[in-house]
């Protein structure tokens, strides 16, 4: 049948639709659904790691003892009040500062500078305001030899898939914070990373565009097959998206503890099981 | 709104009210014509003997007569020629050093201490030395040109390079930007408003010098002919050669101005 194969698109988000009529449908496949998203082998281990900054002429501890193994495709949720470290853990699995104590071990090899199979989207959207959309996007492809075309096709089909078709070349200050956002997010996948850290992406967004963007970062990552670590103060944000919500406590900064989400996916935030799973992971906060 | 204000609210040029108001309108042509009156009554009232206080159309004749003869043209072009040869220098080479200084630590612990101190001294006390050294001829002329635009233009360009976000460094390491790149679309266009602005500053700090030495030491050029007709007593001859100058640099610093707005189309309004 020619016209079921009509585009990978097209059939992508009928299959979605498919599954998600079915979770509602049938519990069994939701059971089918987990097995084929089980995650692999261990991709990311962070080992005893400690980090510790000079203040003013003081040591001061950032980081103590951060132990974490995150399995291939796997999705984790880090949530921790401000300050106590989150962006420091992700700039240091991302390769940005490599002065650190124990070992992060990316796919066998400890972390010794930045990856281009490692994205970042970073706290604040960092799009350079002298370049269009587009620009920014494509500026990502300098050290790889993707030739020009393929560049050009990837960076609109990226565009295409962030929904911002029509703002190719509009400057950063002539879009919204959410658009800038998802321009920030288009940039980190369009060199097609294995692993995705993503710092608090949606922190200065509205209620309805952060929705919003979480189902479509939730697409993304079904997609994709990302392994994807999410750094968030949005503790509903941590469970509606994270395989695991890793909980951090400040002073110095480390792992209080690790709550997992075995929720099936969509997650339903009214449900009462998610209800539950949030609740006790705000109680770390009271 | 003051400049002050408007910087501080971050009002920039590319602004369209900020470039309207940029705009030279009729009214800002009343205080100079206000000027020339007040200049040409004082000179009819002869409160100044007649000879040191000329008249604004003894000094336009004057000047119609030096058009006339091809005098005017020789040392404006000679004047010209010097500016353009010594900013191109000292400010391509200032922009550069200054670059490097604030990306490379050996640069900057090298030379810092020393360009922080020469660029103190004012060019114009570098006259005599900069006459002994090469001599009283072309090379004296450009080289005081080339060292008003290089330590303007160099300081400039330190200090925004140094200033731009360490976000942005950041950016370029997560996606291994090669050099060239780092260069032309992140350092750049980082720093290009404020060396923009250097340049005006430079621009009219090169041609005031010029024009100093060339009324201490030249042949030609418009300092010299301001220095002749001061020797002949001509001063309306003198009088063209100020009202020129201020002409020119007003006239360069417009070209500047405008260059800005064009160059930075990104700028939120
Ligand atoms: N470059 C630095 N030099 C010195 N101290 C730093 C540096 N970067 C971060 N710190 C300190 O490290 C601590 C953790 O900072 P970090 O940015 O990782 O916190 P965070 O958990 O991401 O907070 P937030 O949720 O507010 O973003 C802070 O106390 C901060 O002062
Ligand atoms: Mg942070």
């Amino acid at each position: 049948m020619p016209q079921a194969l009509v585009g990978k698109e097209i059939s992508m988000s009928a299959l979605n639709t498919v599954l998600s009529f079915a979770r509602q449908q049938a519990p069994q496949y939701q059971l089918q659904d987990r097995v084929q998203r089980q995650p692999g082998p261990v991709d990311l281990a962070i080992q005893r790691v400690g980090k510790t900054f000079q203040l003013a002429g003081e040591n001061l501890n950032v980081l103590s003892d951060i132990n974490l193994d995150i399995r291939s495709g796997e999705f984790i949720s880090i949530v921790g009040a401000s300050g106590c470290g989150k962006s420091t853990l992700l700039k240091l699995v991302a390769g940005l500062d490599t002065q650190y104590e124990g070992d992060i071990v990316y796919q066998g090899k400890r972390i010794e500078g930045t990856d281009l199979g490692r994205g970042i989207v970073f706290q604040e959207h960092r799009l350079f305001p002298w370049l269009t959309v587009e620009a920014n996007i494509e500026l990502a492809f300098s050290a790889t030899n993707v030739s020009k075309p393929e560049r050009r096709k990837r960076v609109q089909a990226q565009i295409d898939l962030v929904g911002l078709s029509g703002f190719e070349k509009a400057y950063p200050h002539q879009i919204s914070g959410g658009m800038s956002q998802r321009v920030a997010i288009a940039r980190a996948l369009i060199l097609r990373p294995q692993l995705l850290l993503l710092d608090e992406p949606f922190a200065a967004l509205d209620a309805l565009t952060r929705l919003k963007l979480q189902q479509e970062l939730q697409r993304l990552w079904e997609h994709q097959g990302l392994t994807t670590i999410l750094v968030t103060h949005d503790v509903e944000e941590a469970v509606f998206l994270g395989d695991q919500v890793v909980v951090m406590q400040s002073h110095p900064g480390r792992i209080k503890r690790i709550v997992p989400v075995s929720l099936p996916r969509p997650r339903i935030r009214t449900a009462p099981a998610f209800h539950a799973i949030r609740d006790d992971v705000l109680t770390d906060f009271v | 709104m003051s400049i002050g204000i408007r910087v501080a609210l971050g009002i920039n040029q590319a602004d369209p009210v900020f470039r309207r108001r940029n705009q030279l309108r009729l009214v800002a042509f009343l205080s100079p014509l206000a000027f020339i009156l007040l200049w040409w009554w004082v000179s009819r009232m002869e409160i100044f003997p007649t000879q040191l206080l000329v008249s604004p159309d003894a000094v336009l004749l004057a000047f119609l007569e030096l058009l006339d003869s091809g005098e005017l043209w020789e040392h404006l072009s000679v004047s010209l020629s010097r500016l353009g040869t010594g900013f191109l220098i000292g400010a391509s080479s200032g922009l550069l050093f200054g670059i490097l200084m604030a990306l490379s630590r050996t640069i900057e612990d090298l030379f810092a201490p020393l360009f922080q101190a020469l660029r103190q001294v004012p060019s114009i006390a570098l006259i005599p030395i900069f006459i002994l050294l090469f001599g009283i001829e072309e090379v004296f002329k450009v080289a005081i040109v080339v060292k008003a635009a290089f330590f303007t233009v160099a300081l400039a360009s330190y200090e925004s390079t140094k200033g731009i976000p360490r976000h942005y460094f950041e950016v370029a390491q997560a996606y291994q930007l090669p050099a060239r790149k780092l260069y032309t679309s992140v350092v750049i266009p980082a720093i290009l408003l404020p060396v923009l602005t250097g340049f005006r500053i430079a621009f009219a700090r090169s041609w005031t010098i010029l024009v100093a030495a060339e009324l201490l030491a030249a042949d030609s050029g418009l300092g010299h002919m301001m220095q002749m007709g001061r020797e002949m007593f001509r001063i309306d001859v003198v009088m063209v050669g100020v009202v020129l100058t201020g002409l020119i640099g007003f006239g360069i610093d417009r070209i500047f101005k405008w260059g800005e707005a064009r160059l930075i189309p990104w700028r939120k309004a």
